[in-house]
């Protein structure tokens, strides 16, 4: 069995609101599949209906080629899930709501309790309540009761929320070791699309309930522009002299060092290859460029890009 | 089976851990010692004089300072408190997922929700019964400490099955509150429809149709109207077993069925 997780034209209406739109959705074995959108764009309302939480106005869900149905009880003993903010009961200590959600999970292991609490680096809390703990160590405790039973699917909505800089890399690495070592497949959402793009090996962009882009690491290096910046202290004839020369520059802002800076853009592929090209251009012209540099979209911007080209951008 | 064994521990475990306990206990405990207290009045009628307001509704809830009257007091006593302790009970075992947003653990586990939903009352069933069972302990050493006539084991029989009857039907009708904290997703819900069904209630038994209303029939059976309405029909008593199915089983198809957004 390749694909994993599997959804066709899953659909789920609240009145006229379409808040999932015909999604079809494919993850094989061991993929880290980047789900990514705004808020309110349908990622989490896929996951719940994924997790047999609501069901799907129209179309059907299956994880591992069994549909998903909140009677197939069997289906969830490989499945792990965080969905929105994880939350655990407050007046019980965080050992025992991992004792809890094993018990619930009907692990035997009962070390697989110290064997999570060291993963996520819980030691100092463990006896803690949970009402005391911070929002990164709720998190934490949140992601530790998803992969206590060590499941073969993760189904994430927003993991890193609340972690500090340290621990959303602890995470990151955690899921991709997971993904590369333990074939985990792992479908995680976020709006964090920096993130998503360190350890996604396929992205989609899901953007007012529907599925606008499917796209997998490699292609996305393609896909991502690359751009010629330029800067100079007499821009508007260094603009001149590279429109004559059949180039297409536009004016960016961008930011360096915390200082909103003004310059030239040009995308065309020669100029992007062979950026020496361009600036013999400018010195034979007697206006030496101060700055060239091959700026590549980063995901963020691509994902910008990609709303927008569908219609429903924010620019 | 197995699975409810899995799952009754730790419905216990939660429930044990927070304060809902102790304050039901408090709350149904009073019970006992109110009861004997106006019993005291009674049967001193120096004191009951001298105790004016009170001493009148002493007289109006138990006619005599004896066993037969006290365990009539704590009787009736469990089948009206009981509605409100056993329903902030109930409110708070289902209604506690949903304000701690919890309930998302429980939705897609290796056990059915069927299991959850059933573990839950047995929960509610024990701890409901620990309490009737106490308020009957503690009534029976409140009543010998006070002295107390009109003692035989025949009486002990007879009134611990009408306590026990009351006590059982009162707990029986628990089972429509988790329906209302799970359709209403919290604690408010029940506690509107606990609030509804008291005043609701005490209208129908008004009206002289109390024995077909759920909710006004332990309270009947528990001779708070008189000894000529404790005797229970078969079909008061079909009527509370009816809304208690009715209860149990639109709980279990709420949270198998309905979208837990």
């Amino acid at each position: 069995m390749n694909e994993i997780i599997n959804t066709i034209n899953l659909t789920k209406t609240y009145g006229k609101t379409k808040a999932v739109n015909n999604i079809n959705l494919s993850v094989k074995k061991g993929e880290i599949f980047g789900f990514i959108g705004l808020n309110g764009a349908g990622k989490t309302t896929v996951i719940r209906m994924l997790l047999g939480m609501i069901s799907p106005t129209s179309g059907e869900c299956y994880l591992q080629g069994k549909k998903v149905n909140a009677r197939n009880i069997d289906t969830w003993s490989d499945v792990g899930y965080i969905v929105e903010t994880p939350y655990s009961y407050p007046e019980l200590t965080v050992r025992e709501n991992l004792e809890i959600v094993r018990k619930l999970r009907v692990v035997k292991d009962k070390d697989s309790i110290n064997w999570i609490i060291k993963k996520l680096k819980l030691e100092k809390y463990e006896l803690k309540k949970v009402k005391h703990l911070s929002l990164g160590n709720a998190q934490r405790l949140g992601i530790a009761k998803a992969i206590i039973h060590k499941p073969k699917i993760l189904l994430l909505d927003e993991p890193t929320n609340g972690l500090d800089p340290a621990g959303i890399v602890e995470v990151l690495k955690l899921l991709k070791d997971l993904a590369k070592n333990s074939d985990v497949t792992i479908l995680v959402s976020s709006h964090k699309l920096n993130e998503i793009s360190r350890i996604a090996t396929n992205i989609a962009i899901i953007h007012d309930g529907r599925l606008i882009k499917k796209i997998d690491k490699k292609e996305l290096e393609h896909e991502l522009k690359k751009s010629l910046i330029i800067d100079g202290k007499y821009k508007n004839e260094m603009k001149l002299i590279l429109s004559k020369a059949e180039y297409e520059t536009n004016t960016i802002a961008i930011e360096n060092s915390n200082e909103k800076l003004s310059v030239l853009q040009v995308h065309n592929e020669d100029a992007v290859n062979n950026p020496e090209k361009i600036a013999t251009l400018l010195v034979n012209n007697g206006y030496p460029p101060r700055m060239l540099k091959v700026q590549k979209e980063d995901l963020e911007e691509y994902f910008l890009r990609a709303i927008d080209e569908f219609g429903g951008g924010l620019k | 089976m197995n699975k409810i064994i899995i799952c009754v521990p730790i419905e216990i475990k939660k429930f044990l851990s927070s304060k809902t306990p102790l304050i039901t206990m408090i709350g149904l405990m009073i019970l006992p010692f109110v009861g004997g207290f106006f019993m005291i009045i009674l049967k001193d009628p120096v004191v009951a004089q001298k105790m004016g307001i009170i001493s009148t509704k002493a007289q109006i809830l138990g006619s005599n300072a004896d066993w037969p009257s006290y365990f009539s007091l704590l009787t009736q006593g469990i089948s009206l408190g009981g509605l409100i302790i056993f329903g902030f009970v109930t409110s708070w075992i289902f209604g506690r997922e949903y304000s701690d947003r919890t309930i998302k653990d429980l939705l897609a586990l290796p056990i059915s929700r069927n299991t959850i939903v059933i573990s839950k009352f047995i929960v509610i069933f024990l701890w409901c019964m620990f309490l009737s069972i106490s308020v009957f302990l503690i009534g029976l050493f409140v009543g010998k400490i006070i002295g107390l006539p009109g003692w035989s084991l025949e009486f002990l029989f007879s009134s611990s099955i009408i306590f026990s009857i009351c006590s059982l039907l009162t707990i029986l009708l628990s089972t429509p509150v988790a329906f209302f904290a799970s359709f209403g997703r919290g604690y408010l819900s029940p506690l509107g429809f606990m609030i509804i069904t008291l005043i609701l209630s005490q209208i129908v038994v008004a009206m002289g149709f109390g024995e077909f209303f759920p909710w006004s029939i332990p309270a009947l059976a528990s001779g708070i109207a008189g000894e000529e309405s404790a005797a229970l029909t078969n079909i008061s008593l079909s009527i509370v077993f009816l809304t208690s199915i009715i209860g149990l089983i639109s709980t279990i198809f709420w949270w198998r069925y309905a979208d837990q957004d």
